[in-house]
Order: C-alpha cells, then sequence, then structure tokens
C-alpha cells in the first residue's frame, strides 16, 4: 500500500511586523507622530509531514503558533521563508484545483450568511465550488443527515443556537468534499452533548472519505477521542511529534492536561 | 458561462439580503429623496424669475436635477466600503479560501447595491415628475439615449475601480475609513453630483477635466441634455476609457501587493 504524504511543511517561518504603543493618552499622543514596530518571530522552522487519511492534533498554549501554521497550510498568509505542500500544491498560490480540494474552518468565524436561512450559504457555495446538482443534492442529504440539521436549514442564521450554527458551518465546509481539512478549535463555545456530535462528524467524515484532517483544540476530549497523532507547539517551534499512544504511553496515568504541561515544559 | 454563474447567484443573494434588512433599505432611500427633493426645491427657487440661469433652461437644470439622483444610484451607489472592513476584521480570508476572485464578487455585490437604488430612484423620480408636473428637457434623437447609456456604464466602472483600490487601503491600514469619506465627498463635488459643473470658473474646469470625477456624472449629463457637442463626446469617451485602463491596472497592482500582505488578523 502506498500511503502519499499530503501535507508537507518544511522550515516553515512567519515573522509579523506588530505595531507597538506605550499605555495612556500620552503613549497615544506619541504614537500619532511616531509609529513604532516590533518583528515578532510567530512560528520558526517548523516542519512535519501528514500522510493521507491521518487525523492530527496540532496543540500549543494560546500563542504557540498554530493558527499562524493553519493559516499558511490555507494559504491565507504567505510564509516569511520555507516551504509548504499541501495535496502537491502551493497553497499560497491559491490556485481554484486546490481550494476545491481543501476546507478550513474556524470555529469562531462564520461563513454562513447572518440574515438569511442556511440554505442560501449552502447554495452559494454549491455555484462557487461547480458542485453539480445531483452530487450536491447526495451531500448535502448525506452531511444534513449525520450532523441532524434537517430542519434547520430554512430559518436564518442568526436565529440558530451556537451549535446549530457550527454544524451547519461544518456541513457547508464540506458540500465539496474536501480531502484536506484544517479545523481551528472546532468544538470551541459549544455545550458537552454538541462537542460529542461534532467530534463524532469528524471522526465519520475522516473514516467515511479517508480525509487528512489537522485540528487545532484546547479540548482534551477533541485530542482523546479524535486525534491518532500529536504535534505539540510552543513558542513557535515543534516540541513534539509523535503518535497519541506513544504520548499516552511516556506519561502513564497522568492525565493529557497535566502531561501536555509536562512536555512543554520539558521543552 | 459556469464560473459566472456563481457571481449571478452572488448578485441574487445581496438582493435577498437587501430586502431582508427592510429598515436600513427604506431609510436609505428616505435620505435620497430628501436630496433629490432639496435640489429641486433650490433650483426651482433660483428660476423662479428667470427663464436660465448659467446656459441652463429651467428644464434643463430640472432634468439635470433628476439625472443626477439617478447617476448617484448607479455610479455612486456602492458597498465597496465593506472592502476595508473586510481586510480589517479577517473575513476576506473566508474569499480567499474559496475559487472566486473577490474583484468580481465584490462586483456583483455592488451590481446589487446599484440595481436595487437604480429601481428604487426611478420610482422616487417618476413619482416627485407627477407631483410637481416638472417640464423635463428630454432628449430629441434615439442615438443621445444609447451614447447616454455607455457613458453612464463606463462611468460606473471607473468609480468601481476606484472605490475597489481604496477599500484595498485596509490591507495597509486599519484607518481607511477617513480618507474613504473625504474621498467621496470631493468625487461626488467634483463630479457634478451637486451641480452642473460649468457654472464653475473656466480655469478651474480646465483643471478638473484631468481627474477622472467628471466623467462620472457631468460627462453623461451633457450628453442627456444634448450639451456636448461631437469633439466633446469623442474626448470624453477617450478620458473615460484611458481612465478605465489606467484605474484597472493600478487595481491589480494593489490588489497583488495587498492580498501578498494580508495578515488575516482576527481570522
Amino acid at each position: 500500500m502506498v500511503i502519499n504524504p499530503v501535507i508537507v511543511a518544511s522550515d516553515l517561518v512567519k515573522t509579523y511586523r506588530v505595531p507597538q504603543k506605550k499605555p495612556g493618552l500620552a503613549g497615544a499622543f506619541n504614537n500619532f507622530f511616531s509609529r513604532e514596530y516590533r518583528n515578532v518571530e510567530a512560528v520558526k522552522n517548523v516542519s512535519f509531514t501528514i500522510q493521507e487519511g491521518e487525523l492530527v492534533g496540532f496543540l500549543g498554549p494560546n500563542g504557540a503558533g498554530k493558527t499562524t501554521t493553519l493559516k499558511m497550510l490555507s494559504g491565507l498568509l504567505h510564509p516569511t521563508s520555507g516551504d509548504v505542500h499541501v495535496l502537491g500544491f502551493i497553497p499560497w498560490r491559491r490556485e481554484a484545483a486546490y481550494q476545491k480540494k481543501f476546507t478550513m474552518v474556524m470555529g469562531q468565524r462564520t461563513q454562513l450568511w447572518w440574515d438569511l436561512p442556511a440554505w442560501d450559504s449552502f447554495l452559494l457555495n454549491k455555484e462557487i465550488f461547480e458542485i453539480p446538482n445531483s452530487e450536491f443534492d447526495k451531500t448535502i442529504k448525506e452531511l444534513a443527515d449525520l450532523l441532524e440539521i434537517q430542519d434547520l436549514l430554512d430559518t436564518p442564521v442568526k436565529k440558530l443556537s451556537l451549535g446549530q450554527r457550527m454544524k451547519a458551518e461544518l456541513a457547508c465546509s464540506l458540500l465539496h468534499h474536501p480531502k484536506v481539512l484544517l479545523l481551528d478549535e472546532p468544538t470551541i463555545g459549544l455545550d458537552v452533548i454538541m462537542q460529542q456530535k461534532v467530534r463524532q462528524f469528524i471522526l465519520d467524515y475522516n473514516q467515511r472519505y479517508k480525509a487528512t484532517i489537522l485540528l487545532t483544540s484546547h479540548n482534551m476530549e477533541d485530542v482523546s477521542e479524535l486525534c491518532t497523532r500529536l504535534i505539540l507547539i510552543n513558542h513557535g517551534r515543534i516540541v513534539s511529534d509523535e503518535s497519541f499512544e506513544s504520548f499516552q504511553a511516556r506519561y502513564g496515568k497522568t492525565p493529557l492536561t497535566e502531561a501536555m504541561r509536562a512536555a512543554f515544559q520539558q521543552k | 458561462m459556469k464560473t459566472l454563474r456563481k457571481y449571478g447567484f452572488v448578485f441574487s443573494l445581496y438582493w435577498q439580503e437587501g430586502l431582508a434588512q427592510r429598515a436600513s433599505f427604506v431609510m436609505e432611500r428616505f435620505r435620497a429623496l430628501v436630496v433629490m427633493t432639496s435640489l429641486y426645491y433650490l433650483w426651482s427657487a433660483l428660476l423662479r424669475n428667470q427663464t436660465s440661469f448659467a446656459g441652463y433652461s429651467r428644464p434643463q437644470i430640472l432634468t439635470y436635477v433628476f439625472g443626477m439622483s439617478l447617476l448617484r444610484s448607479i455610479v455612486f451607489a456602492s458597498r465597496t466600503d465593506e472592502i476595508a472592513m473586510e481586510i480589517n476584521q479577517g473575513r476576506l480570508s473566508g474569499y480567499l479560501l474559496k475559487p472566486v476572485y473577490y474583484f468580481v464578487y465584490t462586483f456583483s455585490r455592488d451590481l446589487a447595491e446599484k440595481s436595487t437604488n437604480f429601481i428604487s430612484s426611478i420610482i422616487e423620480i417618476s413619482g416627485l415628475y407627477l407631483i410637481f408636473h416638472v417640464v423635463l428637457a428630454w432628449p430629441r434623437s434615439w442615438q443621445t439615449w444609447v451614447l447616454f447609456i455607455l457613458a453612464v456604464t463606463l462611468a460606473m466602472f471607473m468609480n468601481y475601480l476606484l472605490n475597489f483600490m481604496v477599500g484595498c487601503w485596509g490591507f495597509w491600514t486599519s484607518e481607511s475609513s477617513g480618507p474613504r469619506f473625504l474621498l467621496a465627498l470631493i468625487m461626488e463635488f467634483t463630479a457634478g453630483a451637486f451641480f452642473p459643473l460649468d457654472i464653475l470658473p473656466l480655469h478651474i474646469q480646465h483643471i478638473l477635466q484631468w481627474f477622472p470625477s467628471p466623467y462620472l456624472v457631468f460627462f453623461p449629463l451633457n450628453i442627456l441634455l444634448e450639451k456636448a457637442d461631437m469633439h466633446q463626446i469623442i474626448n470624453g469617451f477617450t478620458a473615460q476609457i484611458i481612465w478605465i485602463i489606467g484605474l484597472s491596472l493600478m487595481a491589480r497592482l494593489v490588489w497583488v501587493r495587498g492580498s501578498a500582505n494580508y495578515g488575516a488578523e482576527g481570522a
């Protein structure tokens, strides 16, 4: 069996130029006449390879560089240096052929039209991704069944609860059957039952379509129930990259949160 | 054709959204009606005791006022102010991750805005025309209508390109709303969207002809009123085409540089 690397990141570096301001009114006046900037290296020489069908947790504390890395993989950000290939494409070239094969879901962002029913956003994505009618009908039925959202599709998005919106968001992101899913905090803000449903859905999608999934989360249940491999990142550097089993074996019966904390401290 | 369908759907969704946001729409049209009625009364008062003003007969000046209102809805009505917001709030990411041309997407959005405003404007103008029994200076030949429609279409493209570029300032600053408001005011004033530009001193008219604004409202209305001779018509169309080519190249450059500089903050 041939295993294909789907995501290859080599020595990725991303440096931001961040404006600085001293506190208070004096600082504001000073800033008005002379702006100061500081270079912040958000991602430092990050390298990893992910194979087809893997479900990988990309974990780290706030500001560790997770989302910046995902943005480079999606093509939103140009890396300052280094290379990245996803499905053989260079993401920041933003080629339509690549965009039709991946999706990025950000837990706190929505692509759904606020004043209109989710169904309209689905139809827009159908047109954008040029999905044939028959395939769209089949997919929508499948996704609606899996996510139990049949009855919500005609309600304006602004009237949906956070959990319902998240499920509609997931369905909307997957209409074009992406092979690669970049999920940034997919269960953030959801109640326990809804989290469980979303997790089950991610697992089903991964197994059913052999999709490659890279997810960030601060929710340890997401990690333990979904991920077969963990990449830990802190201060922009990868501190550990191993299977979930070997990580667990290393820390014995230590709770996952404690084990993570220990892993970050060790490095 | 299939590629264009997605932009047609965007146009339709923005229409639907406009209809869903009834209050905003009604208030906006009320504002336009107040501006048009005020200008009608102002010019009626100025021409009460005379048959002409600065070379304009009463029917000509009232045609200018009504035409100006119509052109405001086609040329100036725009949602390009959302471009800078989308960049600054990171909402642009949603478009960059999908196989859509943002430039065409925003143009479809603008067309939806223009068309709703245009239809409302026609209804309002017809209402005032009937209520005040206004005598208008209708064109004597059908060729005038053809040239007028062509000039308005080119003016619409020119203004869209200008606004798109101003929106792209959001890539470099989060404070693009100030310059945008200032530019919009200067543009409307120097476009002839408050009064015909040929009532200004000759040396100002000479300076203005080197800027894009007179070709947005004054030039098309000069055609409609059959005040422009063949020489002025050819010069006007040449200027519009040169501006469109120049602005297209600049807009492309600004977009390419800006989107490479995009930080995807908040997304």
